[in-house]
């Protein structure tokens, strides 16, 4: 087996995992046991090798670009994690699968168990450091699925844990992207021997406090302490992982594992060592407050883990053993309780010790295993607790400081220990005995009947019973730790150091401490109930989770705040911030570039200012305008002024282009404005005044940011390019159109997509919501009766025009879109033109009802999207998307270069344009010119509204043949007579004739 | 210059009308705008060469920049769409294009046609703050929601709406 291989075989896990759970329900724990182990067994021949002091190593490019690779690496001490995570995963997957009730809904919880047991194992065995960090997320978001899933009350300490860990994990980020710019490698092997820690002492003080900030957050030490107990919500086999083999180890893993860089930084020291014993007096303080068991043990472990750093902060070798042996101990004997939490929560229907009582009659098996593993925990011989606990005691005295420092931080180990043995005394005692562990200000609590819990059965509790008693067994013989774990302490530290476990040292120092530890905490449980009555049940007037909590929402209202600013319907004030932004880019630019040069000559000519004057009419028109009609016309010349400029500049297709887009706007918005009041909505006198001064300052602003920064630098070398290259290339000779459909084509072709997009939304919104009725004035009735009721009529000139222009226009529209390689033209232009023919048959049509189109224009759209697509698929022939290819040179046509004209695929993106445009330009005609077609349901509740009864409407009988469109309006509706315009087609009558 | 003066006055009645009332005004606004930005594109391109730039058109020392035009003419067709957009943003309400007031949201109007005032839609969704007012309950800071609960729509208040 290699590394990669194992990693897939995890990951692989969980997807069996999930059918296998279709097949066996709850039973899936039994399954993934036995994979884990057999995974885990596995893996054992590698000792051998690493014992020797090799290391297994394996890369497989990922994103070779930035020398990112999934890069593997064994070693001794991610052999000992290894190891942990696989086989104290197997024990809680079979202890899960007795734990759940088979009613329970557990597949995703093995799916989340299974995902973290690959997380944890990718990040033992990463060598790159950007995949160190993924995996390390990935445990953060796997505990947080795992926390989150437990249940309605889950949600908050779930999002608590997440906030804080993912905290910690962008200071590992920072910490690893600092270290790839120093030393340039992302190799991790290769990094943590670079020399750059030893010769700047600025980079290595900021990832040490980095990296410490990211371990302490995973492994709940002080001030990030809080979310482990809080994520107490989640079921016990989850805390039992969480506690024993992941998560919380996971931050210990990677103190280890940078510990060798930061060996001579005391920054790092003092920052492990203080936090680490505030962490453990802490947690023993706090865990002899509680009374929930679970609660208690999350607290244990926020005590065991502060050793564990304070003990790495020491950083001798010594000391760096006897962390990766107490990692050990404390999974073996932290799994075991949790399990038994679990198991006695199930049998005795509570975790309160106040409440629990008399187990030690009824729970023998689970009274062994609850104390085999607090002694474990307790330090007492001959466990395996025992021995690791002496080593951390002498990786205390072994530190490199003053005697009298030493001994001070010894003594707050030993206090802590003392601690650790009180609470272990008030778990067991509290949980199987009688003793509440109620002080005189607790209240009191019902104890159970000692009669009603019983037993567990043997599957329960046998994976409860397998760590507690190889922390017995161990305890004999820890020498065959002796090896693994001098790799595993040389892989944490620069020198060497060869471990000797044994339960039996001789007589001394650490002896002595073992005994006054021991001696203290048996006076602290025979005083027990002193100490409860002593030890202050809150210590500050908040608790930490409520601290975060308010952290949270604080950060959630300052967000609202700055929402604020923005949240009104006022949109000149959305503007504001950009706004503020320009004027600011434009106030620099003032500073940095005050002299501009001269323009190049013929920059401006004396069109110009012809054209100036009547953009200047035009504008100050639209602007005064009150009447809606009258600024859309006018806004229209404005544009009609620009296209005209589009011609004075040389662009005639721009200007064609312009000049078609600007009459159909006019047509649309015109047969818009019918829908809406004739006038504009009045505003302040001080609004405008404002609203003059704010124009009137980005007008200059715009001008000067033109005047400044165009104009003088001659004919681009990318336009010259174009003009002496385009006819080689692609053989056209209208370089505009050749940009579009041959240099540029994937602009295009986005662009396609964005109108498509746009026409879309059109649809949507108008077939999904309420729109504005036709607003008919009162003085279009005086025309009835008159002559000038006959829409019919009065458009009989104007559609023979049509009816004779029509052929023509759509004959002009395919020479355009035809010609477009190498005359004025192309496939915008010449969809635009199709796109008046539209117009103007809707113009001269009596009523919108009968110039409804019966085909789905929408799908024309679509049609030149896939023409796009397609043509750009083609291009693959030629090696790339959108690549133009030729299909056939020379034909005789009356355009084309000297060589005739050749069709090429770009041609036929052309098309695809054609269409999209064309499509496009239907859906606005034809949406929203048409009378509204409401949603029935809205246009009903609209008529009620308005005082008009549904009784109207509803004995209308529908004509034979009336073929309903899914927009339109009910029938009853549309024979009603005050909804003008909505007749059925067949009606000859149009709007106004009545 | 003149380009650069061309572009100084749309941008001005751009904004101008970007701060007014109602939605066709800003339809308008950005119809502006965006000439504004075409201009500067093609000021961007030197408007000192003016020639048509068609292979063996003109000399091409002479010949304006393709690119700004090819970029141009695409710009125009988006905008165009959007501006249809924008237009039906502007049809899609109860009764005109006002963007600054309070109005009937349909699915108000739809409840109260209903009778089902208890309908989640017939509370609330006033335009003027965005936020949804549901008839109690709390909110993530624990705050609870204003006791906003809104009578039944009535003609009157609806024609109200239109008056305005």
């Amino acid at each position: 087996m290699t590394l990669m291989v194992l990693l897939l075989l995890t990951l692989a896990l969980v997807p069996i995992a999930v059918v296998v759970h279709r097949a066996l329900g709850r039973d899936t724990g039994f399954f993934a046991a036995v994979a884990l182990t057999g995974i885990g067994v596995a893996t054992l021949p590698w000792l051998s090798t690493l014992i020797d002091g090799g290391v297994f190593e394996e890369h497989l490019p990922w994103i070779p670009t930035i020398d990112v690779g999934l890069s593997l690496r064994l070693d001794g001490l991610g052999m000992v994690f290894l190891l942990l995570i696989l086989f104290i995963g197997a024990l809680v997957m079979a202890y899960s699968a007795r734990y759940f009730s088979v009613k329970k809904k557990t597949s995703d919880y093995y799916l989340w168990m299974l995902m973290f047991v690959f997380a944890m194992s990718g990040m033992v065995i990463a060598d790159d450091l950007i995949l160190l960090f993924v995996f390390w997320e990935f445990t953060t978001l796997c505990s947080f699925f795992l926390i989150n899933r437990s249940g309605d009350k889950a949600a908050a300490p779930a999002q608590r844990t997440l906030l804080i860990t993912a905290a910690g994990g962008l200071g590992l980020l920072t910490a690893v992207l600092l270290i790839i710019v120093e030393t340039g490698t992302t190799r991790m092997s290769e990094a943590l021997s670079h020399t750059a820690w030893q010769d700047n002492t600025t980079f290595t003080s900021v990832v040490a406090v980095l990296i410490a900030f990211a371990a302490f957050t995973k492994s709940a030490q002080f001030p990030f302490h809080l979310w482990l107990p809080d994520a107490m919500v989640a079921p016990a086999p989850v805390s039992a992982y969480l506690h024993a083999a992941a998560m919380v180890k996971a931050g210990i893993y990677l103190l280890l594992r940078f510990s060798p860089v930061f060996a001579d930084s005391t920054l790092w020291q003092v920052l492990l060592i203080s936090c680490g014993l505030t962490t453990a007096l802490m947690g023993a303080l706090f865990a002899m407050q509680r009374h929930d068991i679970k609660e208690i043990m999350a607290y244990s472990t926020v005590s065991q883990l502060g050793f564990l750093v304070a003990v790495i902060g020491i950083g001798t070798p010594t000391a760096l053993v006897a962390a990766t042996i107490h990692v050990i101990a404390h999974a073996l004997f932290k799994s075991a309780l949790f399990m038994m939490v679990g198991i006695i929560e199930h049998e005795a229907h509570s975790r309160d010790i106040r409440r629990l009582n008399g187990l030690s009659k009824t729970m023998r098996v689970s009274l062994v295993v609850t104390v085999i593993s607090s002694l474990s925990m307790a330090g007492v011989p001959p466990l395996l607790g025992f021995v690791s606990k002496e080593h951390l005691l002498a990786g205390f005295l072994s530190a490199d400081m003053p005697a009298a420092l030493t001994w001070t931080l010894t003594c707050m180990a030993v206090l802590a220990a003392i601690g650790t043995f009180a609470y272990c005394g008030r778990i067991v005692l509290g949980a199987f005995t009688g003793y509440t562990g109620a002080g005189a200000k607790d209240e009191f609590h019902e104890p159970i009947d000692p009669a009603t819990p019983h037993e567990a059965p043997a599957s329960f509790y046998l994976p409860a019973l397998l760590p507690a008693a190889a922390g017995l067994v161990l305890g004999f013989i820890p020498f065959v730790f002796d090896g693994l774990l001098t790799r595993a302490g040389e892989d944490a530290q620069t020198g060497t150091y060869a471990a000797e476990f044994a339960l039996w040292h001789g007589f001394n120092t650490e002896l002595l401490l073992s005994a006054v530890i021991v001696g203290g905490g048996l006076l602290a449980v025979a005083l027990r109930a002193r100490l409860d009555d002593l030890i202050p049940r809150r210590i500050l007037p908040f608790t930490g989770v409520e601290a975060v909590e308010s952290m949270r929402l604080g950060v959630i209202n300052f967000g609202r705040r700055v929402g604020d600013i923005t949240r009104t319907d006022m949109h000149g004030v959305h503007l504001a911030a950009p706004g503020i932004l320009l004027a600011g880019v434009f106030i620099a630019g003032m500073v940095v570039a005050p002299e501009v040069g001269e323009f190049d000559p013929g920059n401006t000519r004396m069109t110009d200012w012809v054209l100036i004057a009547l953009l200047v009419c035009f504008l100050a028109g639209t602007v005064i305008a009150e009447n809606r009609a009258a600024a859309v016309v006018l806004a229209g010349g404005a544009g009609f002024v620009v296209a005209a400029w589009y011609f004075a500049l040389g662009a005639v297709d721009v200007g064609m282009t312009q000049l078609l887009v600007e009459i159909l706007t006019v047509v649309v918005l015109v047969l818009v404005l019918r829908k809406l009041p004739k006038r504009f909505h009045a505003v302040t006198r001080t609004r405008r005044a404002v609203s003059i001064a704010v124009a009137l300052a980005f007008g200059v602003m715009a001008f000067a940011a033109t005047f400044a920064l165009t104009g003088r630098r001659g004919q681009t070398p990318v336009a010259e390019w174009y003009l002496e290259n385009t006819y080689e290339e692609t053989g056209a000779l209208n370089v505009v159109n050749s940009i579009l459909v041959d240099f540029r084509a994937l602009d295009t072709f986005g662009e396609l997509t964005v109108l498509g997009v746009a026409g879309f939304a059109i649809l949507a919104l108008l077939n999904s919501s309420f729109a504005t009725s036709d607003n008919e004035p009162p003085a279009s009735r005086q025309w009835s009766g008159t002559p000038l009721d006959h829409p019919g009529d009065n458009t009989t000139a104007m559609r023979s025009v049509f009816n004779w222009m029509a052929p023509f226009i759509v004959l002009l529209s395919l020479i355009l879109l035809l010609r477009g390689h190498y005359e004025s033209g192309g496939g915008f232009i010449a969809a635009l033109v199709a796109g008046g023919f539209f117009a103007l048959r809707y113009l001269v049509a009596p009523s919108d009802t009968s110039v409804k189109l019966r085909f789905d224009y929408a799908m024309v759209i679509v049609g030149g999207i896939i023409v796009g697509a397609a043509t750009g698929l083609a291009g693959y022939l030629e090696g790339s998307f959108l690549r133009p290819v030729v299909i056939a040179e020379g034909l005789p046509m009356p355009w084309g270069s000297d060589a005739g004209f050749s069709l090429t695929t770009a041609l036929i993106f052309d098309v695809g344009i054609y269409l999209a445009v064309i499509g496009a330009v239907l859906v606005a005609l034809d949406r929203l010119g048409q009378a509204q077609r409401y949603p029935a349901e809205l246009l009903k509740a609209h008529r009620r509204a308005h005082g008009t009864s549904e009784s109207d409407f509803s004995t209308v009988k529908v004509p034979a043949g009336y073929h309903a469109d899914p927009g339109d309006l009910p029938f009853e509706v549309q024979a009603d007579e005050s909804w003008p315009g909505v007749l059925p087609e067949n009606d000859p009558r149009g709007v106004n004739d009545r | 210059m003149s380009i650069a003066i061309a572009v100084g006055l749309l941008t001005a009645a751009a904004v101008y009308l970007f701060m007014q009332r109602g939605m066709v005004r800003i339809v308008l606004g950005f119809v502006l705008a965006s000439h504004a930005a075409n201009l500067m594109l093609f000021a961007a391109g030197n408007t000192a060469f003016r020639g048509v730039p068609y292979v063996g058109s003109g000399e091409v020392g002479e010949q304006a920049d393709p690119l700004p035009q090819a970029f141009v003419l695409t710009a125009i067709v988006i905008a165009f769409s959007i501006t249809m957009f924008m237009v039906t943003l502007a049809i899609t309400t109860t009764t005109d294009d006002d963007t600054e007031d309070v109005e009937v949201s349909p699915a108000r109007l739809l409840a109260a046609d209903r009778g089902d005032t208890k309908d989640a839609g017939f509370f609330g969704l006033t335009t003027e703050s965005g936020d949804i007012v549901v008839e109690h309950g709390e909110d993530e800071t624990g705050e609870p929601w204003p006791e906003k609960i809104p009578g039944p729509v009535t003609p009157a208040e609806t024609q109200e709406g239109d008056a305005r």
